[in-house]
């Protein structure tokens, strides 16, 4: 009988004695992750109101970064989305910090990984945004110099640099974040070697006449088109 | 403020002159051919008209390859009974040196402007080193107004074709006119004269880094003047003739210079230039007469063609700049015929204020968004061409007189939107 009941008890004696040892580590969760919670609302409210003070609304208007957010259907104020980024960010780390307070094995090493992948996220974000606005830039200075140049396929021309730049640095950012990198290697391969290609042969074999007829336009002396302007504009 | 460091040569020539009266600078740059006549120019001006004031004769170069300083050394009257002038003259002094700083106009003039103090002279001309146009009376004209009219700065007054200084004739004298008030006709004419007062004032002014050094400085100067009260006048030079550059090379760059420069004077004299809402004309000297000028061809039909496709390659910038409301008129305008193209002045003062407007909010890295103005300019210069090819000289100013009532009727919508 006394057998029968230690079988019974012995159990149940294990279960709470571990139960004892996880409670603290449960407790230290929870309040890690409150306060986490509690810190990452109120850096929001200031990084908003911060923003708001610095203009940052407009500024990201300017930068076509409002534009972009419209396309993906985002309709708040840059400022908040902002906040809402950090924000969510903060709540991530509070819950793999709260989580290793467990101190179980396996949800350590996870952690660990997630800690050491962060600086590639960021690397990546700011290869993106540095990206995108110097692609921004560059392209716009390309159309409007060929357009002043009176180049007709100024538009044509931006646009193709603005999309192999933007593929460039996606590929850059892909792989800073390691993502099936060399499934992005060959991709990006085929897609600019393909660009190139298309070219090539949509210039030299499909459009041959109209590829003559450009060069020998841009080729031909000012003077050759017509009567030459004698204005001094200052 | 950091001031130049003269050469020992320079400052040895400076002490032995001690002090002067008037000072003539010729900025220049592979000018040899052109400035000779210049200096002779300037000093048989000296001569005749300022026989009994110590004047010195300043070129400030840009590290010439051609020779120019020797030319401005070696140069001089040889007969003044030829310009008679047949009593005693006193020898002018010469100094021709590289100028140090930033390379450009600015650079060259804030040298001139420190010799300028260093002698303690009363009168500063400064004429450039290609003109073929300049005569003995110009130093006259741009010196006398300050010596003895007691003004601070003389502004040319040129009488040049009616479509010559399109850039001067559509943009920068009417936003200059109605910003600050005064009806100077040439304000970045690029011959000036100004008082020694005036040549301090722009030293204690700390733009010698800035785009003011390589290409904005005469519209710097004139703004300036104005901007802080200096009495400013204007001069009637006549016919302004000088090296021919390739007329239309690189217009984008030459819009991007001015326009630049006069939108940065914009932020800098806000404060100035909203109350302000007439404008007066300045005194004017010298005796205005017809000058014969040569034909100038254009081709309105390529200039309306580089409108056309400047519409269908930049229409989202400027509609981005000039709103959905000017952007349609813009838009109209593309789908006329050459012969019924016309740019109406209304349109063409809202564009040049939404520039403004632009610049002052940032709405464009300032090299991209000005440069996309140019085929807008373009269509502005063909509609004039083509609205002014039967009219006279007159006629033709009076159609500048409109846009400029044009300009100063509509400041409201740049005040109030500027905020």
């Amino acid at each position: 009988m006394r057998n029968f009941l230690d079988l019974i008890l012995e159990p149940l004696n294990e279960l709470f004695t571990k139960f004892k040892e996880f409670v603290p580590n449960f407790l230290a969760m929870l309040v890690i992750l409150i306060i986490g919670i509690f810190v990452a609302l109120i850096i929001k409210r200031f990084l908003v109101k911060f923003l708001a003070a610095i203009n940052f609304d407009s500024w990201s208007d300017r930068m076509g970064f409002t534009k972009i957010m419209r396309k993906g259907d985002l309709w708040n104020k840059p400022s908040a989305i902002l906040g809402a980024i950090v924000f969510w960010v903060l709540i991530i780390v509070t819950l793999m910090s709260s989580m290793n307070a467990l101190q179980i094995p396996a949800i350590d090493n996870l952690v660990g990984q997630f800690f050491s992948y962060v600086p590639r996220i960021l690397s990546a974000a700011i290869i993106l945004i540095v990206g995108y606005l110097l692609t921004g830039f560059i392209s716009r200075a390309t159309l409007i110099t060929a357009a002043n140049s009176g180049f007709h396929y100024a538009r044509i021309l931006a646009k193709a640099t603005h999309t192999l730049l933007l593929v460039l640095i996606l590929a850059m950012v892909m792989e800073q974040l390691n993502i099936a990198p060399s499934i992005v290697l060959a991709a990006f391969s085929i897609i600019f070697g393909g660009i190139v290609i298309a070219l090539a042969i949509a210039f030299g074999v499909g459009g041959i006449e109209s590829a003559r007829r450009m060069i020998e336009k841009e080729s031909v002396p000012k003077h050759e088109e017509g009567e030459k302007d004698e204005i001094e504009h200052i | 403020m950091k001031t130049v460091t003269f050469r020992t040569e320079v400052r040895e020539q400076l002490e032995l002159i001690g002090q002067a009266d008037i000072i003539v600078g010729i900025p220049s740059f592979n000018n040899a051919r052109t400035i000779g006549h210049v200096v002779r120019a300037v000093q048989a001006g000296l001569a005749k008209y300022f026989p009994d004031h110590k004047a010195v004769v300043v070129n400030s170069d840009g590290g010439s390859s051609d020779g120019t300083m020797d030319v401005v050394n070696n140069t001089a009257i040889d007969d003044f009974n030829a310009i008679l002038l047949h009593h005693r003259v006193e020898p002018i002094s010469k100094i021709a040196f590289p100028y140090s700083g930033i390379p450009g106009k600015g650079s060259a003039f804030r040298t001139i402007f420190e010799i300028a103090e260093a002698l303690g002279a009363k009168a500063c001309v400064v004429v450039d080193s290609d003109l073929r146009s300049i005569t003995p009376e110009w130093i006259e004209l741009l010196i006398k107004p300050v010596l003895i009219g007691g003004y601070d700065y003389v502004s040319p007054l040129y009488h040049r074709h009616k479509f010559d200084g399109t850039i001067t004739n559509s943009i920068v004298y009417p936003l200059t006119r109605a910003l600050y008030g005064k009806r100077v006709r040439q304000p970045i004419g690029g011959d000036f004269g100004f008082s020694g007062n005036l040549a301090q004032f722009y030293l204690t002014k700390d733009v010698w880094e800035s785009d003011v050094a390589r290409f904005g400085i005469d519209i710097w100067m004139t703004t300036t003047a104005i901007a802080n009260g200096f009495k400013v006048t204007q001069s009637f030079l006549g016919a302004k003739i000088h090296d021919a550059k390739d007329p239309g090379s690189d217009l984008s760059n030459m819009l991007y210079q001015v326009i630049s420069a006069t939108f940065a004077l914009m932020e800098t004299y806000a404060e100035v230039w909203a109350p302000v809402r007439s404008s007066k004309p300045v005194p004017t000297f010298g005796f205005e007469y017809t000058v014969g000028l040569e034909q100038v061809n254009v081709n309105t039909e390529r200039m309306l063609n580089a409108f056309r496709e400047g519409l269908g390659n930049l229409g989202e910038i400027w509609v981005d700049i000039l709103g959905a409301g000017d952007f349609s008129e813009v838009k109209r305008l593309g789908a006329l015929a050459d012969e019924e193209f016309h740019f109406p002045i209304s349109l063409w003062t809202r564009v040049v204020y939404d520039y403004a407007l632009a610049f002052h909010k940032k709405k464009l890295p300032v090299e991209h968004l000005i440069k996309s103005i140019t085929p807008l300019y373009i269509g502005k210069t063909a509609s004039f061409i083509l609205q002014a090819k039967d009219m006279g000289q007159q006629e033709a100013e009076a159609e500048i007189e409109k846009l400029c009532m044009e300009f100063e009727n509509d400041k409201d919508y740049l005040v109030t939107n500027w905020k």
